[in-house]
Formats: C-alpha cells, structure tokens, sequence
C-alpha cells in the first residue's frame, strides 16, 4: 500500500485507528493478511474511507464481529478491512413505537441487554451474540432457533444507511414498521456479505418480551421418528418459536441429551408467552410425541437456546468443515440420516442439526488426523450439496479450508438469478472493490 | 409517447394474436378504455393493446415482441390499485395476468402454494381453508385484488400487524425479466441463494418485470380469535390506547382506528351498533391459542379504560365479531353516503405520534374547506385519512390533491413514510423526495438499471417525474366499474 494513502488514511479516521503489521493478526483470514485495518468513528469517516478506496481500486472488507469473516472466498487480492467497531452507539429507542436505530457496529449482545431493560427485544437470536454485530448480522443474514416464530433480519429490517463503494450515504426503507415507499433496499443489502455497500446504520422492529419461555427436550430411538414429530408439530394448534431437530452427534454437542448420548434424535421445541400459553403447550407436546416414539420430554436450561445454533460445529473440536442445508421442511429427517451415510460411506463421521420447522439444516464434519487429502472432505461436501439441490434446495458452506473450497465452492449455483445479481453489482459496486469474489457467482 | 399507424397496429395485433390466441387481445379503443384507470381514477392514460396471456411462455413472448418494438409494457391484475401503478402512461401494451388465476400446487406439509399471479387473493384462502389454512395478507380489496397485484405492490392488510405484509410471506416467484428472459428468484426454501432478488422484486411495482408463478406461505388458522371494540369521546384517548396496549407488551393481529365522521356514515349505512356519538372506536384483535387469551383480552380491555374509554365491548359470537368488523370493512362504501366523492390518502407515522399527526391531518383539511373520515390500521400507524369533496365543484378536486401533498409532508416531517401499502406509482412519484434524497433515488435507479434496462417494463413509476406525460393528469373522480360493483373498496 503506497505510503501516501497509508496517511490519507490515517488523516481521516486518526492514527491509532488504522492498524498495520502485527496489529493485523486478528483480521487474517485464510493465511491472507489485509494491507491495513481502518475503523472509522462515524458515517462521513466510512464515507471518506471508501472515496478513497475507491480512487485507487483497493479491496474493501467490511468487518463487524469478525465471526463470519471465512465465510466464502478471501479476496482475490488483498485490501482493507474496513471495521466498524466504533460506530457501536444505539441511536434511538422509542418503545411504544416497537422500533430502534443502531450504529451497525454495536454487538447484538450490548443492544439486547439494553432492550431487555426496556422489556423488549431484537427477535433475532444468531450465534455469538457477545461479538457478533448488528451490521455484520444483516450482513450475513445471521439467525437462530427462534426464527422459527419470528423469521429472520428480512422480516425485521425496515432501514438501513449504506455507504456505497463511491463513498456516498444512502438510506433504504425509514423508520416506521410498514413502509412500501421506493424499492426495499434492506432485503437489497442483508445477506450480500458486504459486497454492494457498508451497512452503517439500522432501523429494526422489535417485540415486547414474552412473560414466560421454555425449552422442551424430547428424545427418540429413531430420528425418522423425530422428524414425524416434526411435522405433527407443525400441523398441531402449537404455537412454538423454536423447532429444532438434532441427530445423536450434534444432541451430544449441544448438551441437549441430558447425559444420556446414543440418542437416534432430539426434537427440542421453544414456547413463549404468558404461563397459561407455555404450560399448555408443554403438555401438548408431550401428548403429541409420546405415540411417535418421543419420550423423556424435560425442559432445557436457558443456557441451551445459545448451543442450538451451533450444536452441528460444536459437535466436534475442530470440525473440517460446516454445510447449511435449505430444504423443504418436510425432508429434513430424511436429509440428515442420508447426508450422514454419505459421510460414513467415507469413513468420516457428521453431525447434523436443523432449524427443521424451516429447512434449515446445518452439518459439521469430523476432523480425521489421519486424512491428509481435502479431496476425500470435497467429495462428500459436493455429494450433499447434490442431496440437498436434488430436493429443491441448495447448500452453502459456512466454513471449510481453502484447500476444499477450492475444490467444492463454498456458495451453491443461483442459475439463471446469478446474472440479475452480477448486474446489480456491476451497478453498485462497478469497480468490484467491496469483498471482490468472496460471494456467490463470483460477485 | 409513440404513436402506432393503423396499419402497424394491425400487423401487432395479428402477432400478439399469434402467440395468446384470438379473443385474448384488445385493441379497440372502446374495450381499452375499461383498462385505462385502476381504483385511483384520478388518472388515466389508454393502451394500445390488452392482452390475456394464459402461461409464461405467452408473457414471455409478448415481452420479447414488446421489446422488438420498443413498446412499453405494464403487467396488470385486477385494478384495484389505488396510486395509478398499472396505467400504460406511455402507451403500449397491458398485460392482463386475469386469465392466469390457478392454484397449481399446495403443500400443506410444507406449507406453501404455489399459485398464478391473477390468482384473486381471497380465493387462496378459500382453496385452504378447508385444510385448516389461509394466506395471511388481507387487503381490504382481498375479494377482488390479486397475488401479483399484492406482489406488486407488498400489500397489507389490518391483519399484517401481527403477521407481516406480502414479502413476508413470499419465498419465491418465477419472473419474466423486462428483456423476456423467464428466471426464478428465490424458491420454495426459506433461504435464498445468493442476494434475496424475490424480496427486492416484491414491492417493485412491476417495474422490475412482470410474476408468472409465485409461492406463497399458508398459515394454520389460529384456535381462536377474540375481537374487542373501545369506544372513546376523545380521538386523543383511542391514540393513547394504542401505546398503551403496546406499552403493556401485548401484539394484537389488529388494531384498527374509526373516527367520528366514519362511524356516522357507517351507522347511518349499515348499522354495525357503534355508538354514533363517539369521537373514536378502536377495533382490537388477539388471535392465537385459546388458553391465555382472556388473560390478554383482560389486558387490552384494561388499557383502554386507562387511556379513557368509555366503553369497551367483547364480540360474544362469531356474527357479533363480522358485525364489528363490517363497521370497519365499510367504511369506504359509507363515505359515499355522506359525500359524493372522497380520496383515500395512503401515509405511515411512528404509532407515538398518532396524537399530533391527526390533529394537523384535521387541520389541513379543515383549511381547504373540505372534511375528512379517518379509518386506519392504528397498530402500525398507517393512517388513512379520506378527504371528502364534490368534484363537480370547479377547483375542489385540486384542493384535495394539495391537502394530500401537505398530509404527506407531515407525514415525512415526524419520520414516517409516503406510503404504507398502496405504493407510489404515478400518484406520489413526485413525492418521493419528502422522504428519500437524491443518492437515495440515484441507487434505486440502479437498481431499476439492472433489472429493466430498457426501462420498457411500467415506465413512468415510482421517480419523480419532469411532468412529462401531458396525457396524465388529475381529471374529474369517477368510481371505478369494480367499485361500483361493491367488489372493492378504498382502504
């Protein structure tokens, strides 16, 4: 990086928040060291930073929490990253209008805390939550079991402030809860992984906080069984804000068989509302499963809601990769005894779990010390991708080496859809300088 | 705008015809003129063509044709559109998706439809209901509007309070792209690949391209519904109420404002039993399980008296509840008992601010001389107010496009927006800088770019003009056909 933009740089945001050498250990990603980490103290700093990058074409990573930071490819070539850590302030909360406007660097753990005090919250509960921020959440579409009831960043998303890769601040949406003025450019931004704008600022919905919550645990013999389950849930009267399916392996890492491992499957189901709704509901459960084959049902400590996210990753020490699965729900069951056969057939043992309510499924692979050769972990990551788009559905990795993702992409075929996104980005983002070939399609 | 020779404009007909059949287009200037408004008949512009395709093969190719030709081109369902969203400003050709109304998939397991975009939104609900389903998004034109209208257009309803507006409950939609491409955004999975385009291209308004099949999200019916009408002497107390119940963290599936004005007319149409001396009535529902709903009914019915009502009244029955109910869903019709004509207006404020936007909503009628109705989806502050006038009265009708210019601005001036659900189109395209600067615009246009190059598919939309399209303008109101059939009424 010429010296000269290392100053400009510096000018802009102040010396002690550009990082350079050593100080960038934290923000390698894949071996690849970035030229310089800026953070910005405010939108005109962020403006500033990206005219300028922009003016000599260099790679630009956005970088909230840095929790998502190897999803995807590295850049092509290296760049800055582009922190967002001090813009972490909650702006405005007025509670009897459900909403809030936050700084995108603020954790989605501080803005909670802080909601929670006001007896409301931010209905999105995403892995990480202490680093995790609310920018790099809607960067990366991030969630949790509780999307079951209350869906995901799209459904609560109603503004956002972006600064494009030309340096100029632009807003989408506003700040009321129903809005259809000009095209929605929140669906526009979250989950583009940084690559058309930097989510700056948010304006999101919020709920009251339910009087009462809990988690129910049930086990079975045979996760087929658990996936029938799954589904007389769905078509019951229940009302569950989490619908989450475990194979044995992922149960196990997510401390959810109550010492007792060797589970076929683990149905977990979330209540919420006021006692009458949640006791009701406990028992309706029970009562649903027992002739499907459920048994032990037990609640969860309240510690358990943060494992279920990433019960398939924390099933092993280091996993060698991690898939998410989008499916029709009703495959679920079906999909995750499949995909483990898969694994089996090559030696490697898996764990699986899903948001099965909603399709979303995630699979961890086992690290095995004595295989050397990514192309063996390739192979099964491309056959459950072809499981997966046999059904309908598509497969993403979350994380995996370099070495696999070179072998297997790391993001699914869009088809046809893929051309409408090159062009968007070619509009937004012309001189391909924001996270250049980190997302889909090459984009 | 180009004009076409009669003998061109046989030679184009004679391919269109070629590719839909005979009898699915029309060119004669009688037969284009029932497609020249949609509900907001203060414009109106005539197409050269309307036809009926009946597959996406067929919009497909009429789009390619279009293209060929450099006509301009705007998908249309049932017209009961209310911002002039659907109207060929530039001429062209309509493409009517009312022949293209099927349900051709439904998945209850996985609870999803996939359905046709001239598909009449009510009928959905019917085609589930059976099974214990409904598609959740409840226009008040439910009987007669359409899907891909509602695509269009990411229409609400009372009932999106609680469970969201259109785009919230879409997964996926086959799209014929403006260049006649035919592509799939999304799917039936809750997780697109790649950039979510189905939940930009809701919301478009047909400029982005034009549905061909969509699917859609069907919901369980709830075990139980509970309706709750409060009635107060002060507007000021109904408002309160609504932050209150809020307040008490409490997220009824409606909560819908009637004033003064509207409960008279209503009660002098159709005695619906709402006191015709209040100032203000809020009609409340919870809906969910049935245990633990008196629990939240008793909390409703308690923060109401707090804010000051004077009455507050629990539907016993299912026909108490459809009573409630017709005093708000007709409110519209009632207007025209009181008034030979109204405009209904369309804004969004944050809910704590319902108090004071009201109050200025009455004072800038009242300064044009002119009375207005409110009826509205309190809950998620998206107001409503219906100017009342006299269009054979010479300048009453611009004195209500200017009050509904100033409604807007105040609208935007508390941090709210231009419109809630009825959309932009031609009607607010030049209002659109109260809210958004010219990045803001410039990015959208960007967007638009890299969708609909050409710029063929429904031009004229959403920006702010340069006044361009002489043909378009306010003219007189008259009530639309299908609102003179009772089939859809002004929310």
């Amino acid at each position: 990086m010429p010296d000269a933009l290392l100053q400009k740089l510096r000018t802009t945001v102040g010396a002690a928040n550009v990082l350079t050498g050593v100080e960038l250990s934290p923000y390698v990603v894949e071996g690849r060291t970035p030229e310089a980490a800026i953070f910005p103290g405010s939108i005109e700093e962020v403006a500033a930073v990206m005219a300028l990058a922009t003016e000599v074409a260099s790679p630009v990573t956005p970088w909230g929490g840095g929790t998502a930071a190897s999803v995807g490819m590295p850049a092509g070539r290296p760049g800055l990253v582009l922190g967002l850590t001090r813009l972490g302030r909650l702006l405005d909360h007025e509670p009897g209008d459900l909403t809030a406007t936050v700084e995108a660097g603020i954790t989605v753990e501080a803005f909670q805390t802080t909601l929670g005090s006001r007896g409301q919250w931010l209905s999105l509960d995403p892995p990480d939550a202490g680093r995790a921020t609310v920018g790099g959440v809607l960067a990366t579409n991030a969630c949790g079991p509780r999307r079951h009831l209350y869906g995901t960043a799209r459904d609560l998303l109603i503004g956002v402030t972006v600064v494009t890769a030309d340096g100029s601040v632009v807003k989408g949406g506003g700040k009321v809860v129903k809005n259809v003025a000009g095209y929605d450019l929140p669906k526009l931004f979250i989950g583009s992984y940084g690559t058309l704008g930097v989510i700056v600022e948010a304006t999101v919905k919020l709920r009251p906080l339910a009087e009462q919550e809990e988690l129910m645990s049930v086990r079975f013999d045979r996760l087929k069984d658990a996936g029938a389950a799954v589904r007389a849930v769905a078509a019951s009267d229940l009302i569950p804000n989490a619908v989450e399916l475990l194979d044995g392996v992922a149960a196990g890492g997510a401390g959810v068989t109550a010492g007792s491992p060797a589970a076929g499957g683990v149905l977990v189901v979330g209540f919420d509302g006021v006692r009458e709704q949640v006791d009701w509901q406990r028992a309706e459960l029970a009562r649903l499963t027992a002739p499907l084959g459920g048994r032990d049902v037990r609640p969860l400590e309240p510690a358990a809601w943060a494992r279920l996210g990433v019960a398939a990753r924390a099933a092993f020490r280091a996993p060698a990769a991690v898939m998410a699965l989008a499916v029709l729900p009703s495959q679920v069951a079906e999909l995750m005894e499949q995909g483990a056969g898969i694994a089996r057939a090559r030696g490697l043992a898996s764990a699986w779990a899903a948001h099965a309510g909603v399709g979303v499924v995630r699979s961890a692979l086992a690290s095995d010390p004595g295989l050397k050769d990514p192309a063996a972990l390739a192979a099964v990551l491309a056959e459950w991708r072809e499981m997966a788009r046999a059904g309908g559905g598509h497969a993403n990795l979350e994380w995996a080496p370099l070495a696999v993702k070179s072998q297997v992409s790391a993001w699914d075929d869009p088809g046809a859809a893929g051309r409408i996104m090159e062009r968007i980005k070619a509009q937004l983002d012309p001189r391909h300088i924001l996270n250049p070939g980190r997302f889909v399609a090459g984009i | 705008m180009l004009t076409l020779t009669d003998s061109k404009k046989q030679e184009l007909r004679r391919e269109l015809e070629s590719i839909v059949g005979q009898g699915a287009v029309l060119s004669d200037p009688d037969e284009l003129m029932v497609y020249e408004s949609d509900g907001l008949t203060l414009f109106r512009a005539l197409a050269d063509f309307v036809v009926f395709p009946t597959s996406s093969q067929h919009v497909s190719a009429i789009v390619k044709l279009a293209n060929r030709e450099s006509l301009p081109f705007v998908a249309r369902g049932a017209g009961t559109g209310l911002s002039g969203g659907c109207l060929p400003t530039e001429g062209g050709i309509v493409i009517s998706m009312m022949r293209m109304n099927r349900v051709l998939e439904v998945d209850y397991d996985n609870q999803i439809a996939v359905v046709e975009p001239g598909l009449v939104n009510l009928h959905l609900s019917w085609k589930v209901g059976p099974r214990g389903y409904y598609y959740a998004p409840d226009p008040s034109s439910q009987q007669a509007c359409t899907i891909g209208g509602n695509i269009a257009n990411n229409s609400g309803g009372p009932h999106t309070l609680k469970y969201g507006v259109t785009t919230n409950h879409v997964l996926g939609l086959e799209v014929v792209m403006p260049d006649g491409e035919i592509v799939w955004l999304g799917g039936k999975t809750r997780e697109a690949c790649g950039y979510d385009l189905a939940g930009v291209f809701v919301g478009s308004e047909g400029t982005f391209g034009i549905a061909t099949r969509i699917v859609v999200r069907i919901l369980k019916k709830p075990q139980a519904v509970k309706t709750v009408l409060a009635v107060f002497d002060a507007i000021d107390q109904a408002s309160a109420a609504v932050s209150a119940i809020i307040a008490r963290g409490l997220v009824p599936a409606a909560m819908e404002m009637i004033d003064h004005l509207t409960i008279q007319a209503v009660e002098d149409a159709f005695s619906c039993g709402y006191p015709r001396d209040a100032d203000a009535a809020l009609l409340i529902e919870l809906d969910g399980l049935a245990v633990g709903m008196d629990v939240q009914a008793g909390r409703i019915v308690e923060a109401c008296r707090e804010s000051g009502a004077r009455e507050v009244r629990t539907a016993r029955t299912e026909a108490e509840r459809q009573l409630l109910w017709k005093g708000r869903k007709s409110a519209f019709g009632a207007y025209g008992r009181v008034s030979p004509a109204y405009m209904v207006m369309d804004g969004v404020i944050p809910r704590t601010k319902l108090p004071y936007v009201l109050r200025r909503v009455n004072e800038i009628v009242a300064a044009s001389g002119l009375r207005v109705g409110n009826v509205f989806h309190a809950g998620d502050g998206n107001l409503h107010p219906n100017i009342l006038y006299d269009p054979r009265k010479p300048g009453e009708e611009a004195r209500v496009v200017e009050a509904g210019a100033q409604i807007m601005k105040v609208c935007a001036q508390v941090g709210g927006s231009i419109s809630g659900e009825h959309g932009i189109g031609l009607e607010k395209a030049d209002f659109m800088p109260f809210i958004f600067s010219v990045a803001d615009l410039a990015l959208m246009q960007r967007l638009k770019s890299a969708f609909n190059p050409s710029g063929l598919c429904n031009p004229g939309k959403v920006f702010p003009t340069k006044k361009s399209c002489v043909e378009v303008g306010p003219v007189a109101y008259r009530p639309h056909a299908i609102e003179e059939k009772g089939l859809a009424q002004r929310f």
